[in-house]
């Protein structure tokens, strides 16, 4: 059996004296589409820093590719676990789009190594697939928030990793540009890479994940392909909300109404 | 590039001009002769004398003030993800002029380097409780650090003024004069004193010019990127206190420089701080540079002092940056 690219198994994490994430399981294997979705403060945002080693575990261990986070580096770390978060719309830094997109070789050239060629195709592949080359010298500060938006994804691109980790990347992007974040994460996973990303817009989530899990107060409430998850009694209650599915045909995917339970 | 010309000759503009005026072709000339260039002589009469003595090493003490004060504004910067983070935040101004005050007011203040060394003392003195008091309850956010450098700066500065008003009135002056910055009297061994923690805090900061960018795009994505955060901002932060306490100890308060290059020097420059650094250090180095020069030569009968020289230079500037950035509000 293949070992999962990414695996928390029994994951509790504390946040000063609160614990946020209790008994989490979770695998995502290489090229996979991971939906994580669940009402606000249910442990999302939580739950990514963690699998990338940002957090520290009270109990339970990541692992990456069988190997627990604890015993690798940092670098190591990095060098195969993006996070991309949602863009804050001001930030003091006022690089450049490639200078910031470049910072995603840190993990590869440290603080002291230069800019070699591996470097150059790392970025210039980041800045095509997400489409931004032509604003490369652009300031960051400049761009609208879905540039931004993909120009972080673009710095999660060039650090080459194995498993990318998204954060809410649809917050700030409208229609367009969220179809365009799925294309470009298509094209990634095509090339092994294993995905997972927060998402709250849970008919975007259906129509973009292979996989779905739902987290509720900090506990992993049920787990499956999103018809499956979308569809169980755990995930109306997370919510609050009825959730009907409808065949849609030639979509792939149902369309989901919600209804307040009163 | 330009900046780095521009410093050798505000350099040398600065030991020509002054009471006793010398020609700037005489001094290149002279300073030829000390290399053994051929067809090179020295000044004739006292200006040889002045030159090295006197305005030489104040020149160069005045472009490694301005030059590290530069540099650690633009290093604060980015740690803090602010563009007027500046010394002050750590608590070495505050914390050095309550090291001076003390030594003047146990009457150490007419001792040989007393008052540098007991106002670096007073700067580390001051970052260190910093530090503590932040870390009192386990790794502080920035905001936490900032606050407390804000609390720790008003402690120190109540203090001082609590001396200030029992300290008998002839040692008052040296220390007022200090408390608003200059380098009256300020020679070789003052230089010698600082150029090695200036010098070497400026390379070390240099070399972690990656990481500080990498630090500016905030903790989280830093720690993804394979930073240890917390490890490296006190690493930025020690330097980074350890070259303006060191510019402090021997200039008083220059306020300003710290603010004002950085932020001239990025619409030009960029913020990525290999470029950043370097051209922030030229930038306060020429500034404060030529703020001593019109600090004593303004007038004839006194010296103005030189951190009101920048003040007066680098607020309304700032004021100025900020309407046109639309900040201002």
């Amino acid at each position: 059996m293949i070992a999962p690219l990414l695996e928390a198994r029994g994951l509790c994490v504390a946040r000063g004296a609160r614990m946020v994430l209790h008994d989490v399981d979770l695998r995502l294997m290489r090229g996979e589409a991971l939906a994580v979705v669940g009402p606000n403060a249910g442990g999302k945002s939580t739950l990514v820093r963690s699998l990338a080693g940002l957090l520290p575990a009270a109990a339970g261990s990541v692992y990456l590719e069988g190997t627990p986070l604890a015993a690798l580096g940092r670098a190591v770390v990095a060098r195969a676990v993006a996070v991309v978060g949602s863009e804050e719309p001001a930030d003091a830094a006022a690089l450049t789009v490639v200078e910031r997109v470049a910072l995603g070789r840190y993990p590869h050239r440290g603080a002291l190594r230069p800019f070699e060629n591996e470097d150059r195709r790392a970025v210039e592949a980041a800045l095509e697939a997400t489409g931004i080359a032509d604003l490369a010298h652009r300031r960051i500060e400049t761009l609208s928030a879905g540039e931004r938006q993909l120009a972080a994804l673009a710095r999660g691109l060039a650090q080459t990793p194995q498993a990318l980790l998204l954060d809410e990347p649809g917050a700030h992007l409208d229609v367009g540009h969220q179809l365009q974040l799925s294309r470009i994460l298509d094209a990634v996973r095509a090339a092994g890479v294993g995905v997972l990303m927060v998402v709250h817009d849970l008919q975007r989530a259906a129509a973009w994940a292979d996989r779905m899990l739902l987290l509720d107060h900090g506990r992993l409430a049920a787990e499956g392909t999103p018809t499956a998850v979308l569809g169980s009694k755990e995930c109306a209650r997370a919510f609050g909300v009825a959730i009907r599915g409808h065949a849609a045909p030639g979509l792939g995917h149902s369309l989901y109404s919600f209804e307040e339970i009163r | 590039m330009l900046l780095a010309m521009l410093l050798p000759l505000s350099i040398v503009l600065a030991v020509s001009l002054g009471a006793t005026h010398l020609s700037p072709l005489g001094v290149m000339s002279s300073l030829g002769a000390r290399l053994g260039l051929p067809g090179c002589v020295p000044i004739a009469g006292p200006g040889e004398t002045i030159l090295y003595a006197v305005r030489i090493p104040r020149a160069l003490l005045a472009a490694l003030v301005g030059g590290g004060l530069a540099v650690v504004g633009a290093c604060l910067q980015s740690v803090f993800r602010n563009p007027l983070a500046d010394s002050g935040l750590l608590g070495v101004g505050a914390g050095a002029a309550l090291g001076a005050v003390i030594a003047v007011r146990f009457g150490l203040g007419h001792l040989f380097l007393a008052l540098p060394l007991a106002a670096f003392a007073g700067s580390m003195a001051a970052v260190g409780l910093v530090y503590l008091l932040a870390h009192a309850r386990g790794q502080p956010s920035l905001h936490g650090l900032l606050l407390t450098g804000i609390a720790v700066s008003a402690f120190a500065g109540a203090a001082t003024s609590v001396l200030l008003v029992s300290t008998e009135e002839f040692r008052l002056k040296v220390v007022l004069f200090w408390l608003a910055g200059g380098l009256e009297g300020r020679g070789w061994d003052h230089l010698r004193g600082v150029f090695l923690l200036i010098a070497a805090g400026c390379a070390g900061l240099w070399l972690l010019a990656r990481t500080l960018d990498v630090l500016s795009l905030g903790d989280d994505e830093a720690g993804s990127l394979g930073v240890r955060v917390h490890a490296a901002r006190v690493l930025v932060l020690t330097l980074a206190a350890l070259v303006a306490g060191a510019a402090t100890a021997v200039a008083g308060a220059v306020p300003f420089v710290g603010l004002v290059a950085p932020h001239a020097l990025r619409p030009l420059v960029g913020s990525v701080a290999r470029r950043l650094l370097p051209s922030s250090f030229a930038a306060g180095a020429i500034l404060v540079v030529l703020a001593d020069l019109a600090s004593r030569t303004v007038s004839a009968r006194f010296e103005l002092p030189l951190g009101s020289v920048t003040a007066l230079v680098g607020a309304p500037y700032f004021l100025l940056a900020l309407r046109r950035s639309g900040d201002g509000g």
